[in-house]
């Protein structure tokens, strides 16, 4: 978490409902609640362009100050709601938090450079694994992202040790667990793209992946 | 070769209805960006395999490519100039029920332009219209 926690000015939401919700989000407010802490739920709305634009940059906490109320409140960005189209933001669940407190979050990895053994490997691809990180650590230590340096890398696989993760902030997963690994692709035709993919697609599980050159011309 | 089950437990189905809009499967996963189907249609299996081959054509080796969809559905087809009756006729091709909102393909290792470019390529090999999505937001 950097320095300065960003401050959301919110306003009380005094009905509430679909239609409610509707008509604040065509004004380009975004509805939102806040819980925790033993005090009750408050309906609120948030500037949508600017709470967005935080999320982006990969604020976690922020300061949410509510008309008619005194001071502001920390909270913690808890659940976010997605309309049809899986991307679009359209709720907010905030929970409040005191800025001491252990919290299990999602931090964004951002990958910097190119692994060496890439430019040796013929046909070699970069997977990765994961995008983001599971951490546990206080609310004020929560970092907006962290940076995997791939110059570094000195096998063909990375795994959560080798990631350099600031202090105080400890991840969830084993650290034998993969976060990138160099895949040496085939030239030949991938059979399984027709036939493994079945049970996957039938069970939710991973998709067909092809990395392989059609073999069709 | 296009994709089919390896098994099933019954050989035909009824065709059913392709109502409301993806639930499941809508936002981009396993890739960087994605490409999203934005109207309901049975996607072939064919028409699966197309798409595949026009985004490597267009990739060469770079990148990963992610299948999102699986034909899993048997689609029937009586012969041409057969009187009707005499039972349902055999499958003809395999489909994907394919929803608004529903993600087709995702790829990833490949810059933002390059990605866009081969599921603009792709989108054309599809029956439905498209768009390009990249990542969502996350907690």
């Amino acid at each position: 978490m950097s320095n300065d926690t960003p401050t959301l000015h919110a306003t009380i939401r005094e009905r509430k409902g679909t239609r409610y919700a509707r008509r604040l989000r065509s004004e380009g407010r975004l509805p939102a609640v806040i819980y925790g802490h033993g005090s009750d739920p408050l309906s609120i709305s948030l500037d949508h362009i600017e709470t967005l634009r935080h999320l982006k940059a990969g604020s976690h906490v922020f300061e949410v100050d509510v008309e008619d109320q005194k001071g502001t409140e920390t909270c913690l960005v808890k659940d976010l709601q997605f309309g049809w189209l899986g991307d679009d933001l359209i709720h907010l669940d905030l929970t409040r938090v005191d800025l001491d407190q252990l919290v299990e979050v999602k931090v964004r990895l951002h990958f910097v450079g190119e692994p060496p053994m890439l430019g040796t490997t013929t046909g070699g691809v970069m997977e990765y694994d994961l995008n983001e990180l599971e951490v546990s650590c206080k609310v004020r230590e929560i970092p907006e992202e962290i940076t995997v340096r791939l110059e570094s890398m000195a096998g063909d696989t990375l795994t959560i040790g080798d990631l350099e993760i600031p202090d105080g902030v400890t991840p969830t997963a084993e650290s034998s667990e993969r976060v990138c690994q160099i895949v040496v692709q085939d030239d030949t035709e991938p059979e399984e793209t027709g036939e493994a993919g079945g049970e996957a697609a039938a069970g939710g599980e991973a998709p067909a992946e092809t990395t392989e050159e059609a073999g069709d011309s | 070769m296009p994709m089919l089950p390896k098994r099933m437990k019954f050989r035909k189905q009824q065709r059913g209805r392709l109502r409301g809009n993806a639930t499941r499967g809508n936002y981009v996963a396993y890739g960087d960006y994605g490409l999203q189907a934005l109207q309901p249609k049975w996607l072939t299996a064919r028409q699966i395999e197309a798409g595949r081959i026009a985004a490597q054509h267009f990739l060469r080796r770079q990148g990963k490519i992610y299948i999102r969809v699986f034909p899993d559905k048997p689609v029937s087809k009586k012969p041409l100039e057969t009187r009707m009756g005499k039972g349902k006729a055999e499958v003809d091709y395999w489909a994907a029920r394919v929803k608004p909102g529903t993600m087709l393909y995702e790829i990833s290792g490949v810059t933002e332009e390059i990605a866009k470019e081969a599921l603009a390529r792709v989108a054309q090999k599809m029956p439905v219209k498209c768009r390009f999505v990249g990542r969502r937001l996350s907690v």
